[in-house]
């Protein structure tokens, strides 16, 4: 073998090298494509936020918790069978963190009919009011008129703080739109991560207080217009 | 050239050569050089296929002092080329010699390779070389798992695969016969001389002998030379011998050698990963406060408390 | 769930063994086509078995001498542990960096691990010639020898998983003295799992180092081992979330009360499956490269590795990739599913269809292989199924720190 042909054998690691580059070069992008997405870069603001937001985040199921046997509407209202065969219905505890303390609670006659989906409770505050959606259909029979006068006691979302309850022939009917359970706590998670997502690292002050989540994050986030957030996530 | 070992260290250190390095000394023992035929000592086969007349006495033989039922008598058999198989060790083919369509006979076994694939290969020790050439093969410890039959490039391991019981058969080159001082059965009844039996060396000696002193009678390769980094049983023609049923694409590379990089991978892997995988788990523990098995302390996860 | 009918407390049989029915019911309750199917497949499988030892692998497989491996080495034995890879991918991903969200499917992906290597063991007892020879490998110096390597690390290994699920087993017992210190182990045996099993994935692909002349130069590389080894990695992650999403679906009331994203899991499985099967890709491409073998991408080979690279490689690592990115966990498990395919296509191939691809008689399976390779699945699925209804393999265990 002339010294020629020896060396012609290492031709092909010029080859090799040359995919190695090339590979290099588009594994960069590839690792950007995989990792990027708008969707990614919220939920990595939130992993690189203070260690606090992030367990927050990640436990956000457990920030808006969510007993059982009570139906979550998408609206974030929520519905209850008593034992008396009535439904009792509230805000979940989603809705009362995220708008924080309420001047003033407006509730539905005693008698008249909701709808599920319609509007039937208004929120008030900071001159600016909030509509909440009944979760099912029915007459109104009862009237929480401490929580009207008293809207602290929303602090107490299921128990104290119920609204109002109906009686209703349609509850199996409306059960079909409202969440329960397992299905209930992930899409709370849903609405806690896309809520994280729009925290900014400079909140992390905000739950210094021992890690308790904050009270009115909607007006945390954009004291002007909070109320328009609100509305988003209550559908009304 | 001998050097003292005295002289060599001192020769060595002063020059600071390395080259000298590889030079034998009597007080090293045995270091080869290059030049050094592998297995020279080995018993061999040299097999002149422009002496063979066909008459498979060898075959014959084989059979008979292997137990082995009768090969068939029928002159068909040479209408192909044959395979050994578990029940013949040994079988001779034919083809027509294309330059003056005279028949060329070549016998066909395990070749004994100096390094041998299926040794290597084998787990258990099965299949092993003897210093003395042999390559033996020890039923009892067999497990069947059919290794050396991809490991042999020349495809003569055969297996009972009829058998509950089965076991690899091949050519032994006779080992019993040997020990005895007694030449194969083969060689011992070959009447044309075709088949010589003697060392690797002196046989690799007489083959050179025979193809550069008979310019234009054979084709200039001894198979078995090199192939497979040497076999000692060797073949040397007027036709291409691959022609003649031999394995095409055997290459001059020794087979175990080729796997000698991969089996050293699995004592670094048991070296490198311990400390490289703790390495990690440190690292991503690190912050946490996890206890020594890295479940996070309680506290740490506390949340509205829903969870079961 | 309470029984309707006023019964006596279940006795240990009962409730351990027969999920708290009684004998009849319980009998009643294994009336369903899908084990119809099953048993008729095993009533089939298992005779064959037998048969196969009584009278020889003659007498039930194809196998030749100039093909001496087949389907139960290509498929059961070499397809099946790269498909049990998920139990160090999973264990290392938990255990050691500390991805604690996984742990929901870490139990399962060891079962299946667990599973998967015991089958193989079935099949490799079911294809050598002289099983009760096997002890030879522990007494005999075969250190040169690739399969030496092979046997001792899954024999290691095998043992490393039956620790591991002994934990959910003894659990399930209430041995409490027995899977205490087995928990603590855990770290040290997931350490030894990744190792064991670099090994012995790899090996197998040095199996084949010893044959250059009968593997085609597309798939033959000295560094063989490394393909074998990453595509173990990529197997794992493949069939976790496969297995992950089949459990989840079929096994459904078992992650009730359970808080696990399945979807946010799998999509971070796909992020992995994405890099490493990308990487994969050009590693091949290098592999090709080093032995100067671009001039056999031709004809039919050329076309198989074709359909290997860009159909199996390429393909799932741009579904896995954008699954990751777009948050979507179906196209994800689309790419599970592609990449499940790659390991069975990539081991078969090297085994069976690349291996003597210049012969001019090919090995074509028996019927009663790819029986005997059928029953041995579903006899790990049966196992899978019956151990996940009882122990706490799916749901945490009865005393398991809340997390």
């Amino acid at each position: 073998m002339t010294a020629n042909a020896f060396l012609a054998s290492y031709s092909a690691k010029v080859l090799e090298y040359t995919l190695a580059i090339t590979y290099l070069i588009l594994f960069v992008g590839f690792w950007r494509y995989v990792q990027g997405g708008k969707v990614a870069q919220a939920a990595k603001a939130v992993a690189h936020a203070p260690e606090r937001i992030r367990e927050a985040a990640r436990g956000a199921a457990g920030w808006f918790s969510v007993p059982e046997a009570v139906y979550l509407h998408p609206g974030h209202t929520w519905a209850r069978l008593e034992s008396d065969g009535t439904v009792t219905v509230g805000l979940d505890d989603f809705a009362h963190r995220l708008v924080g303390p309420v001047a003033e609670v407006g509730l539905p006659q005693l008698g008249a009919g909701v709808s599920q989906g319609a509007a039937a409770i208004r929120l008030g505050a900071d001159h600016k009011t909030v509509s909440m959606l009944s979760p099912v259909d029915g007459t109104v029979v009862a009237v929480n008129r401490s929580a009207a006068e008293q809207p602290e006691r929303l602090g107490d979302p299921y128990g104290a703080g119920w609204l109002f309850k109906v009686k209703t022939s349609k509850l199996a009917a409306n059960a079909k739109q409202l969440l329960s359970g397992e299905g209930a706590r992930r899409w709370l998670d849903a609405a806690g991560e896309s809520l994280a997502a729009r925290l900014s690292p400079q909140l992390g002050h905000v739950l210094q207080d021992g890690g308790v989540p904050i009270h009115g994050i909607a007006r945390e986030l954009d004291p002007e217009n909070w109320d328009h957030i609100a509305r988003e996530f209550f559908l009304s | 050239m001998k050097l003292s070992r005295r002289n060599f260290l001192k020769v060595a250190g002063v020059t600071g050569s390395v080259g000298l390095v590889g030079l034998p000394t009597r007080a090293n023992g045995a270091m080869s050089l290059a030049s050094e035929t592998p297995g020279e000592t080995e018993r061999a086969v040299l097999v002149d296929t422009t002496l063979c007349v066909g008459c498979r006495g060898c075959e014959a033989a084989c059979a008979e002092a292997n137990k082995l039922p009768d090969p068939p008598s029928d002159e068909k058999v040479f209408g192909e080329l044959r395979a050994t198989s578990p029940t013949a060790f040994t079988v001779v083919n034919r083809i027509d010699n294309p330059r003056n369509g005279k028949p060329r006979f070549a016998k066909k076994q395990c070749m004994h390779c100096v390094e041998p694939a299926c040794a290597s290969a084998c787990p258990v020790r099965a299949l092993d070389k003897q210093p003395t050439g042999p390559v033996s093969y020890n039923g009892d410890r067999c497990m069947g798992c059919r290794y050396c039959m991809v490991a042999c490039p020349f495809g003569i391991p055969k297996y009972q695969y009829a058998s509950n019981n089965p076991l690899v058969r091949k050519c032994t080159f006779c080992a019993a016969r040997q020990a005895e001082g007694k030449a194969p059965a083969c060689t011992s009844v070959c009447p044309s001389g075709a088949l010589t039996f003697g060392t690797r060396g002196e046989l690799l000696k007489e083959a050179r002998r025979r193809v550069f002193g008979n310019p234009g009678k054979y084709v200039e390769h001894i198979y078995g030379e090199r192939e497979a980094g040497g076999t000692n049983w060797m073949y040397i023609s007027d036709v291409r011998i691959e022609e003649l049923g031999f394995a095409r694409n055997v290459g001059d590379a020794s087979y175990p050698q080729l796997v000698k990089g991969a089996l050293g991978v699995p004592p670094f892997v048991m070296t490198l990963w311990p400390p490289l995988l703790m390495g990690i788990y440190a690292f991503s523990h690190r912050k946490n406060g996890d206890d020594e098995h890295g479940h996070a302390n309680e506290a740490q996860s506390k949340d509205g408390g829903d969870h079961d | 769930m309470t029984s309707v009918a006023a019964t006596a407390q279940p006795n240990w049989f009962q409730e351990k063994i027969l999920l708290g029915m009684t004998g009849r019911q319980y009998l009643r309750s294994l009336v369903t086509p899908w084990n119809f199917a099953a048993a008729a497949i095993i009533a089939v499988g298992v005779p064959l078995m037998i048969w196969r030892f009584a009278f020889g692998l003659a007498s039930v497989t194809n196998l030749s001498q100039t093909q001496p491996w087949g389907v139960w080495i290509g498929f059961d034995m070499m397809t099946g542990i790269a498909l049990a890879a998920g139990g160090f991918t999973i264990g290392a991903t938990v255990e050691l960096f500390g991805l604690k969200e996984f742990h929901p499917i870490e139990r399962p992906a060891i079962l299946t691990g667990f599973l998967g290597y015991v089958m193989a063991v079935i099949g490799l007892i079911l294809d050598l010639g002289r099983p009760w020879n096997m002890v030879q490998v522990m007494i005999r110096n075969g250190t040169h020898s690739v399969l030496f390597e092979v046997a001792w690390c899954v024999m290691c290994y095998t043992t490393v998983l039956s620790l591991e699920f002994a934990v959910p087993f003894f659990e399930w017992l209430g041995w409490k003295r027995l899977y205490t210190p087995l928990r603590k182990a855990l770290l040290a045996l997931t350490v030894l799992s990744v190792m064991f099993s670099t090994m012995h994935q790899s090996a197998l692909g040095s199996l084949f180092i010893i044959a250059p002349g009968k593997l085609h130069p597309l798939w033959y590389s000295p560094w063989i081992w490394i393909f074998f080894f990453i595509t173990a990695v990529i197997a794992g992650i493949s069939m976790v979330i496969v297995e992950s999403t089949l459990s989840h679906q079929v096994f459904a009331e078992k992650f009730k009360g359970q808080h696990v994203d399945l979807d946010k899991l799998t999509i971070g499985l796909g992020k992995a499956g994405a890099i490493v099967m990308f990487a994969y890709f050009f590693l091949r491409l290098q592999g090709v490269v080093d032995g100067h073998a671009f001039g056999y991408v031709k004809g039919f080979y050329g076309a198989w590795w074709l359909l290997e690279m860009v159909g199996l490689v390429l393909l799932p690592a741009f579904l896995y990739a954008y699954g990751a990115r777009n948050r979507n966990a179906r196209v994800v498990r689309i790419g599970g599913i592609l990449g499940v395919i790659m390991i069975v296509f990539n081991r078969l191939t090297v085994s069976l269809i690349a291996y003597n691809w210049d012969q001019p008689v090919r090995y074509v399976p028996s019927w009663q292989e790819i029986w005997v390779s059928i029953t041995l699945v579903t006899v790990g699925v049966l196992l899978f199924r019956w151990i996940v209804n009882r122990m706490p393999v799916l749901t945490p265990p009865a005393d398991a720190p809340a997390h």
